[in-house]
């Protein structure tokens, strides 16, 4: 009797065992430059970013206040006119990673992902976004790049610095995943 | 001659004025006094309870805590399992101390069901 409780209780625990990756300080940048004039790039290093190792599910969250410009008066307008960052602090991605699978993470590899992008209110479904993924024991760091365009979050740039910020905006990140 | 002297002044005064609008200095966190006093607890209670309230009254405030130190990294630690506080130098907060911290709250994660601050200092 008490061997069959024993060997519920193990079983249980390997399937309540959810193997998670998560950080708290991922890093996204993005850039939005026009040649020869000033520089429109912000980093944010404060990002949460979780996948979920059995299926690929892969979610992370953005505060918009946390993007870091070097210019502090280009941080003020974004915030306040582009993004909105009081009305809509944050930014999410939600999405899963194509034929994801564990046995393949021994060296770097690259992945697809799909899923939907949310900032500024609007959301929008990407496709296709490649993610590198490298696992080295407890670590898993996946990184990539992607665009979007500034129109498809209902932004709008007005007129007298459309030839300082560019409509494509070029988005990196970096994330350190560790096993929790 | 007088006058063309009054104008380059002028405009001089309104380029540096201009230059300093432009090229101002970022907000320097530790150097503000605290908006608001508050525990982890609370702080997070009163973001599960009232999600859009508490954005409004906290968000991009600096805040002052008090709490435990439940982990500790080069760059960033934890108060009381509640609140998630990022340093812009390294630190050295041991597990366990009862710190007092400034930072700069930047949200909710509703992910880990905790508080984020920025660019926070050490007190004591």
């Amino acid at each position: 009797m008490k061997k069959i409780i024993y060997l519920i209780a193990l079983i249980s625990i390997n399937s309540f065992a959810q193997s998670k990756y998560l950080t708290k300080t991922g890093t996204i940048n993005f850039e939005a430059s026009v040649p020869s004039v000033e520089e429109v790039k912000a980093e944010n290093n404060s990002v949460t970013a979780i996948l979920n190792s059995d299926n690929g599910e892969f979610a992370a969250l953005v505060f918009v206040k946390g993007f870091r410009f070097k210019n502090a008066l280009m941080e003020e307008h974004f915030n306040e006119n582009y993004a909105e960052s009081d009305m809509y602090p944050k930014a999410t991605f939600k999405g899963k990673i194509k034929d994801f699978s564990m046995d393949m993470l021994n060296s770097e590899l690259e992945f697809k992902l799909d899923g939907t992008l949310t900032f500024h209110g609007k959301t929008k479904q990407v496709n296709d976004v490649v993610i590198s993924l490298n696992k080295e024991d407890d670590l898993i760091s996946a990184s990539g790049n992607f665009k979007v365009l500034v129109s498809d979050f209902d932004i709008k740039i007005p007129r007298i610095v459309r030839d300082k910020v560019s409509e494509e905006v070029q988005i990196t990140y970096k994330f350190d995943l560790k096993k929790r | 001659m007088k006058k063309k002297i009054l104008i380059i002044i002028t405009l001089l005064a309104i380029t540096l004025l201009a230059y300093n609008y432009m090229y101002q200095d970022h907000r320097d966190i530790a150097s503000e006094e605290p908006e608001f006093s508050i525990t982890p607890e609370q702080i997070v209670n009163t973001f599960k309870t009232n999600l859009k309230d508490s954005e409004k009254k906290y968000l991009n405030k600096t805040i002052e805590l008090t709490g435990i130190v439940t982990e500790s990294n080069s760059k960033d630690l934890t108060l009381n399992h509640d609140v998630f506080c990022q340093f812009l130098q390294n630190q050295n907060a041991s597990l366990n101390a009862n710190i007092k911290i400034k930072g700069r709250c930047i949200g909710y994660d509703d992910l880990l069901e905790q508080v984020k601050l920025d660019q926070c200092y050490i007190i004591n």
